[in-house]
């Protein structure tokens, strides 16, 4: 192919006419030389040339095999298809936003399900990672010289490919005086390599020649409290109160060992400041995992004899973020995005097959203009594959939104659960956008095959009365408006019982008072706080110091903090009543005076905690006593518990209102007992503030705390409201009834808006019919009760379909309700109207459209 | 619709006649279209008519294929007109059409036989 000359179609036109000229004047001065007259000799010359546009047809065969060509009949078929679009602006503006919306939607749950449920842990080979612990048998101790033993031992066991530590803390970091509170890692020079993958995106990784004195950022923390200085490598920074320098800025991508540790510090492995510190190893590929920790526990103890019989506990890195919840959420919202995907893609469908009867005039008078069939339906897959790339982009779009927004407004319901950054995910872009435009060149081609089957004349006729389409094209378009609505209707009961879960779980009883509540944990430091009285001294001036902040109103000290902070009680329960009760997990609060008027739970029978009455007792909750003496008063009575590490024989003093974890882990919420706290306060110290009218800032409770005593660092405070204990339990089921609810809403409207638009098109299709029925003396009433029925038999026939598919469903979304039953009347009400309302809306317009057609003006028309 | 095919399998057996006549008539000096028209007329004594439309997709042909090139000239009447010159390609072209041609007379030929009253 020379491209030069093809390149100038014009001119060779151009050339073309003007050789044909060229021969038609050298033929007329011959014919003229003859002796014919001018105009004589012209018209013989035309005569001899012949027809001059079948030498342009056979011009045109000769350049059509041109790769130019071709690439030119593609821009004008795409020209054409973007023509076609443009010409209907609001259906086609509705087609590409429902296709974006199919896209965008499905790859945004893809990109959630792959991070949170397959890929959690996105470094190579994540399955071969995993914390390994010494687990020391009775009466033994692993010193720290003896897991530093182990470690280098494991450096060199054929059974890891790596051993390293990483830890994950709470640091201070000071910029210009101020102190912020992050996570922080102390991390073993190796373990970027053995994470695998990691660049940096400002200086260098570390080496062996960094420990001690080499820190990493994070590229948030860099941002946020750096404002991304690019020279801020090589200075020094100061971690809780020690310098260090930085080496390096990691990228956000990068998450380890938690979704948001934003410091990485570098230490040795003899020295780690961790008492117990977290080996994380990578395994070797060719050792099966029993032989691995038989190498590895054999390695430890010749390393250290000190170490005999110890055994190995393995925990792999991915069980960290393998969250049951998601683990029965996702099967239900991987369903949920396809079921929208499918009533987005079949509105897609549909409503291009609407514009059957438009389209199949056109193809009709082009068909019989002498365009081929291949031509025609080339053409309709012009049209299809514009839409379907334009669909993409705006899909791109959508999903990179959804993704921003999920990213900031669900943290602590999504990143909590991963370490992967929820980018984009690629291969689900590709096959949602694939799918999607075989949804649309399928619609695309079913008008052009049927049109161009026909005969051009009986198309032509058919199109002319304008009263009747494909009956295929119009049974297909109906089917599918059926399946929208009954899809609607599945995901519309789904997400109303989510929904319902969630308002129930939010209202559910808890028990007690949250509101204005702060619970504070403290570490004393065992150097600083060797005994009982150091430690209630120590106590003595955190409390004091508490109860001088504004807005203090009560403090109590406790050993497990509500709602699910108690020491667990696990052994077989008994009581004076006859009969054991078995195997039972209990929560026991060792609690001080202050407790149960702080958390406002009221006392029913007996008497509570008072410093000055040292008689012996606990005090029960309800279930507990209802456990343990059902129907009786369980003042006065004893009770035993048998089990390991946990005996005892108690006797009840008082019995108070039972609070609640609401949940839909049930077990999480257990009966409870409250015992006594001592004068000493255990490790970690456990403090509730009880405010009004607000609370004090967390930061400034920290603050106080750490003021109380030098040796109390960053680390060993932590200060949390305890509403967000409650919240953060809600966040999941929020999550997903916001998610659930979105997709429902979005086939809701999209099935209505299929349904408003294959009928406005029907309506306008039969505007002849309705004339003719008008005439003949229906009454516009008689007209629009046509229209509804057409449309409300469609959506009944959806609905009856959905409500079946909704019961299965429902079933089993049973692991995800709480205190909703799949009978809900409620549910089954409120859908079913919102359903039927929604439909009787879409059709109202198209019927009204019908009846009030001007019949003169129709008459005109034709 | 069926594509057609280019190039020497064309099934259209006059049009492949038609490229070696206009070839033949380029062969020893360039033309343009009036002239090959008639040349190719008075050469064959008038035996063969040629479709003078005809004539110009077929040298557009040619020349797309490499057998002939173009170029704008003035006619011997003092007329812009476009010629065209053979090239090395188009003769070794014509050279084996020829030879393919003779060989498809001779066997015609031979099994019509001579001429019988």
């Amino acid at each position: 192919v020379r491209w030069p000359r093809w390149f100038r179609r014009e001119r060779r036109e151009r050339d073309l006419a003007e050789e044909l000229e060229s021969y038609l004047t050298h033929e007329t001065a011959d014919q003229a030389a003859r002796g014919l007259s001018d105009t004589d000799a012209r018209r013989t010359a035309h005569r001899q040339l012949g027809n001059m546009t079948r030498i342009r047809e056979a011009e045109y065969e000769i350049r059509r095999g041109h790769l130019l060509t071709r690439l030119e009949s593609i821009w004008l078929d795409g020209r054409l298809a973007l023509r076609s679009l443009a010409r209907r602006p609001s259906g086609s503006v509705a087609a590409i936003s429902m296709l974006g919306l199919a896209i965008g939607i499905t790859t945004a749950m893809f990109t959630v399900v792959d991070a949170l449920s397959l890929r959690p842990v996105p470094f190579p080979q994540p399955d071969t990672l995993a914390y390994v612990s010494l687990q020391p048998a009775r009466t033994q101790t692993v010193t720290s010289d003896a897991s530093a033993a182990a470690l280098r031992a494991w450096q060199h066991s054929p059974a890891f490919v790596h051993a390293e530590s990483a830890d994950s803390d709470t640091a201070g970091i000071s910029v210009d005086g101020v102190v912020a509170v992050r996570r922080i890692s102390h991390v073993t020079p190796g373990v970027f390599d053995m994470l695998g993958g990691v660049r940096p995106l400002l200086g260098r990784l570390v080496n062996a020649s960094d420990i001690g004195h080499s820190v990493l950022l994070s590229e948030d923390l860099w941002r946020s409290l750096f404002q991304a200085d690019r020279e801020i490598v090589g200075r020094s920074v100061t971690i809780d109160g020690t310098p260090q320098v930085v080496v390096g800025v990691l990228p956000s991508e990068f998450r380890f060992p938690t979704w948001n540790t934003a410091l990485w510090q570098v230490v040795s492995p003899e020295h780690p400041p961790a008492t117990t510190p977290n080996r994380l190893v990578r395994f070797a590929p060719n050792v099966p995992p029993p032989d691995a920790l038989r190498l590895a526990t054999e390695a430890a103890i010749a390393a250290d004899p000190s170490l005999a019989g110890v055994t190995l506990r393995v925990r792999p890195l991915i069980d960290q973020f393998v969250d049951p919840y998601y683990q029965r959420a996702m099967p239900v919202l991987v369903g949920g995005v396809v079921l929208v995907f499918l009533v987005l893609c079949a509105n897609v469908s549909s409503l291009l097959l609407a514009r059957l009867t438009a389209r199949q005039r056109e193809l009709s008078m082009r068909s019989a203009l002498g365009a081929p069939r291949r031509r025609l339906i080339r053409q309709a897959v012009a049209e299809s594959c514009v839409l379907g790339a334009l669909g993409t982009v705006a899909g791109i779009a959508i999903c990179w939104t959804l993704i921003a927004l999920s990213r900031s407004w669900l943290s602590e319901a999504f990143p909590l659960h991963t370490l992967n950054p929820l980018s984009i995910d690629l291969r689900a872009l590709v096959v949602t956008a694939g799918s999607g435009v075989v949804a649309t060149l399928v619609a695309g081609l079913i008008p052009a095959w049927m049109g161009t089957r026909l005969a051009p004349n009986a198309l032509l006729r058919v199109a002319d009365r304008g009263s009747t389409d494909a009956r295929g094209a119009r049974a297909l378009t109906r089917t599918m408006l059926v399946g929208e609505i009954a899809l609607a209707c599945t995901l519309l009961v789904a997400a109303t019982l989510l929904v319902r879960s969630f308002i129930n779980l939010s209202n559910a009883d808890r028990g007690l008072d949250p509101k204005g509540k702060l619970g504070v944990m403290v570490w004393l430091p065992r150097q600083a706080f060797p005994d009982p009285a150091s430690r209630a001294l120590g106590a003595q001036r955190i409390e004091e110091g508490v109860r001088q902040l504004p807005g203090v109103r009560h403090v109590a000290w406790s050993y497990g903090l509500p709602p699910h902070g108690g020491g667990t009680w696990s052994g077989v329960w008994s009581s004076d009543a006859p009969g054991t009760i078995g195997q039972m997990d209990v929560a026991g609060y060792a609690v001080g005076p202050d407790f149960f008027a702080l958390y406002g739970i009221p006392l029913i029978r007996g008497r509570l905690f008072d410093p000055a009455d040292q008689r012996p007792g606990v005090v029960v909750g309800e279930r507990l006593a209802h456990l343990l003496w059902p129907g009786l008063d369980p003042v006065g009575r004893t009770f035993r518990v048998d089990g390991r590490g946990t005996t005892g024989t108690f006797h009840v003093a008082g019995l108070v209102k039972e609070t609640h974890f609401p949940s839909l882990d049930a077990t999480l919420d257990m009966p409870q007992f409250y015992l006594p706290l001592g004068t000493a306060p255990t490790t970690p110290a456990m403090l509730t503030i009880g405010c009004d009218p607000v609370c004090p800032q967390t930061d400034l409770v920290r603050q106080l705390v750490l003021a109380t005593h030098p040796s109390i660092r960053v680390r060993d405070v932590r200060v949390q409201v305890l509403e967000d204990v409650y919240l953060e339990q809600l966040a999941r089921p929020r999550a997903l009834a916001a998610l659930g609810l979105a997709f429902a809403a979005i086939a809701l409207f999209a099935s209505a808006g299929g349904l408003f638009s294959v009928l406005s098109y029907a309506v306008a299709r039969r505007k002849r019919e309705f004339g003719i029925r008008t005439a003949l003396g229906a009454s516009p009433n008689q007209i629009r009760r046509l229209v509804l029925r057409q449309g409300l038999l469609v959506a009944a026939s959806g609905m009856a379909i959905g409500s079946a598919t909704a019961w299965l469903l429902a079933r089993a979304l049973a692991a995800l309700q709480y205190g909703v039953a799949i009978t809900d009347p409620v549910t089954w009400c409120s859908v079913l109207s919102v359903l039927g309302l929604t439909t009787m809306a879409a059709c109202w317009r198209p019927a009204r459209q019908a009846m009030r057609h001007d019949l003169v003006a129709l008459l005109r028309e034709e | 619709m069926p594509r057609k095919t280019r190039g020497n399998s064309r099934g259209d057996f006059l049009l492949g006649t038609l490229d070696m006549l206009i070839l033949r008539s380029v062969f020893s000096a360039p033309a343009h279209g009036h002239t090959i028209a008639h040349v190719i007329e008075k050469s064959s004594s008038d035996i063969l008519q040629v479709e003078h439309g005809s004539l110009y997709p077929a040298l557009h042909r040619l020349e797309d294929r490499g057998f002939i090139s173009g170029f704008w000239g003035t006619s011997e009447s003092n007329r812009r007109a476009r010629y065209y010159r053979i090239t090395p390609l188009g003769r070794k072209h014509l050279i084996a059409e020829r030879s393919r041609w003779q060989s498809l007379v001779e066997g015609v030929s031979r099994v019509l036989g001579p001429a019988t009253e």
